[in-house]
């Protein structure tokens, strides 16, 4: 399969993390963010990973997913690290050349950056991995459901988000398309140059985008079509349904978060 | 409402579209539809012909109210097309487009044939009925965890079919469903085709080049320049050569084949399809 069509897929492993209600998960998921966050020492990321280690487990989903889910931002990770490390003035000097120092504090939060951000990535991925698209909209539905007061859509939020996530293949399989045809009239973007490289790019973003309007268009006919209306009421097919297991996997991270904080 | 009876192979059937006098356009000085009168009966398998830009999209989207209001009346299924009725005509119309990459909502095909049916707040019990039974009948119920990506062509186009089929319309409008489908898949379609048209209970509107599919059909309107060239049965279309130039059309390959065979002296009337030709052919090969 594409391998681009991971994005946003489910991986069907009929494990128990794949039968919570898509609402615990979300909710677990806004928990370990916040724990993420507040996790300031090595004892507390260590926690973090076994924590983290132990749900990616019970999933069944072999590690390499979570590994290949994290792999696209490799370089921002590098970068946050080598600014952070670089940046931060505290703590013994471990090293200097001349006026230029590296302190220990830096080389610490540097660390502690790309840890978070390890974590965040593959706990998003583990989200998405064990929630079809669907589900994960119905949850999402769910959990913004109190924000209606306030005039929020949730519909309109989890439309967008389900439409995002079902064109991002479509659209980057076109813009391959385009390079393509590009690189076999000459211009291959692999060959050129980094300056010619961007202008290359903007070649390359104008017909995605022409055909993302065009391709918006013929969705809303569709849609429209299909009797859709913005806000009016729908039946589900796929009810919710909160179960003890789900009250115990919000507990897991409360308590997390508490052992977090004690440490 | 205009709601005129009309006279059909099957006997008088009520017609299920009525246009009386529509005209469309953005610009009032350049209309692409102008003046057009027609009435579709219930039962009526009615292909829509003619050039690249004459028109032929923009009617159908206009039965659906997917544009803009437009001058004249338009009647469907009893209903005269206003603000207020858009939403009864949709749960008539149903439309499958030409891009069936286009035309998927959900993530999985059957997400996206639940999508209409949880627009029409039908119960579960009602809704899983639908979905196993248009799944199975278009071949597809082996497919519902797919992701669209993973499925071909005609098993796309089926989807979007099925996800028509299952919210129950009276009238389908197949918008060049078949023009970016290969070989196989079109075939897969005209059998879809056929078999609505046996079932009686459809009424089917298809935009199309393909000369086959049109003589499949029980009436041609073809359109030019904005209006009604004519208005005739497929035969009829056939054999009017301007006519067929008009509308950038060709004969269909059984046909051409006859008048080849004619032109060489062999006897063979003009046949209505691929079957009754080779029954004309084959005593002709024995008697030999």
């Amino acid at each position: 399969m594409n391998e681009r069509l991971l994005l946003g897929r489910s991986i069907d492993t009929g494990s128990w993390v794949h039968k919570l209600d898509p609402r615990s998960k979300i909710t677990g998921m806004l928990l370990y963010v916040a724990i993420i966050l507040l996790s300031t020492s090595w004892m507390a990321m260590g926690l973090l990973a076994v924590f983290s280690l132990l749900v990616m487990a019970t999933t069944r989903i072999p590690l390499k997913y979570f590994i290949k889910a994290a792999k696209p931002l490799r370089y921002l990770m590098l970068f946050i690290f080598i600014v952070q490390a670089l940046s931060v003035k505290s703590g013994d000097v471990l090293w200097s050349l001349g006026s230029f120092s590296l302190y220990e504090g830096g080389l610490r939060l540097g660390a502690f950056s790309v840890i978070r951000m390890l974590f965040l990535l593959t706990f998003t991925a583990l989200l998405t991995f064990t929630t079809t698209p669907g589900k994960l909209n119905q949850g999402l539905e769910g959990v913004l459901a109190p924000f209606k007061k306030l005039g929020l859509s949730p519909d309109r939020i989890t439309l967008m988000i389900s439409i995002a996530l079902r064109f991002i293949p479509t659209i980057l399989d076109e813009a391959q398309i385009i390079l393509k045809a590009q690189a076999s009239r000459g211009a291959d973007l692999k060959e050129l140059p980094l300056k010619e490289k961007a202008r290359m790019l903007v070649s390359l973003l104008v017909p995605v985008i022409a055909s993302a309007f065009r391709r918006a268009q013929d969705l809303v006919y569709s849609m429209e079509a299909r009797g859709f209306r913005m806000d009016a009421p729908r039946s589900r097919y796929h009810r919710l349904r909160w179960g003890a297991a789900d009250t115990l996997f919000v507990a897991m991270f409360i308590a997390l978060g508490i052992a977090v904080a004690l440490l | 409402m205009n709601q005129a009876n009309i006279e059909t192979k099957s006997g008088t059937e009520p017609a299920v579209i009525v246009l009386e006098g529509v005209s469309f356009g953005y610009d009032p000085e350049h209309p692409i539809l102008h003046d057009i009168n027609v009435s579709i009966p219930q039962g009526q398998w009615l292909s829509i012909v003619g050039p690249n830009g004459c028109g032929k999209s923009t009617l159908v989207k206009l039965l659906n109210a997917l544009l803009p209001k437009s001058a004249g009346l338009i009647s469907v299924c009893g209903h005269t097309l206003q603000e207020e009725t858009i939403q009864s005509i949709r749960q008539c119309i149903g439309m499958v487009f030409q891009n069936p990459d286009n035309q998927f909502i959900g993530q999985t095909v059957e997400e996206d044939i639940l999508f209409g049916l949880e627009g029409l707040c039908l119960p579960y019990e009602e809704m899983k009925e639908r979905l196993d039974y248009y799944t199975g009948k278009l071949g597809i119920d082996h497919l519902l965890s797919k992701h669209p990506g993973e499925l071909s062509g005609g098993q796309k186009q089926r989807v979007a079919i099925a996800s028509i089929l299952a919210m129950k319309p009276g009238i389908v409008i197949f918008d060049e469903a078949s023009s970016m489908l290969d070989e196989g898949s079109r075939d897969e379609l005209m059998g879809i085709l056929r078999d609505m048209q046996a079932e009686g209970s459809y009424t089917i509107l298809l935009i199309t080049h393909d000369a086959d599919e049109i003589l499949a059909s029980d009436r041609v309107l073809a359109l030019h320049g904005g209006s009604i060239a004519a208005d005739v049965s497929p035969a009829e279309l056939f054999r009017d050569a301007e006519l067929l130039e008009r509308c950038h059309l060709r004969e269909p390959y059984t046909w051409r084949l006859a008048r080849e065979l004619q032109s060489r002296g062999i006897t063979v009337d003009v046949p209505a399809s691929e079957k009754e030709l080779i029954d004309t052919l084959w005593p002709y090969n024995y008697s030999k």
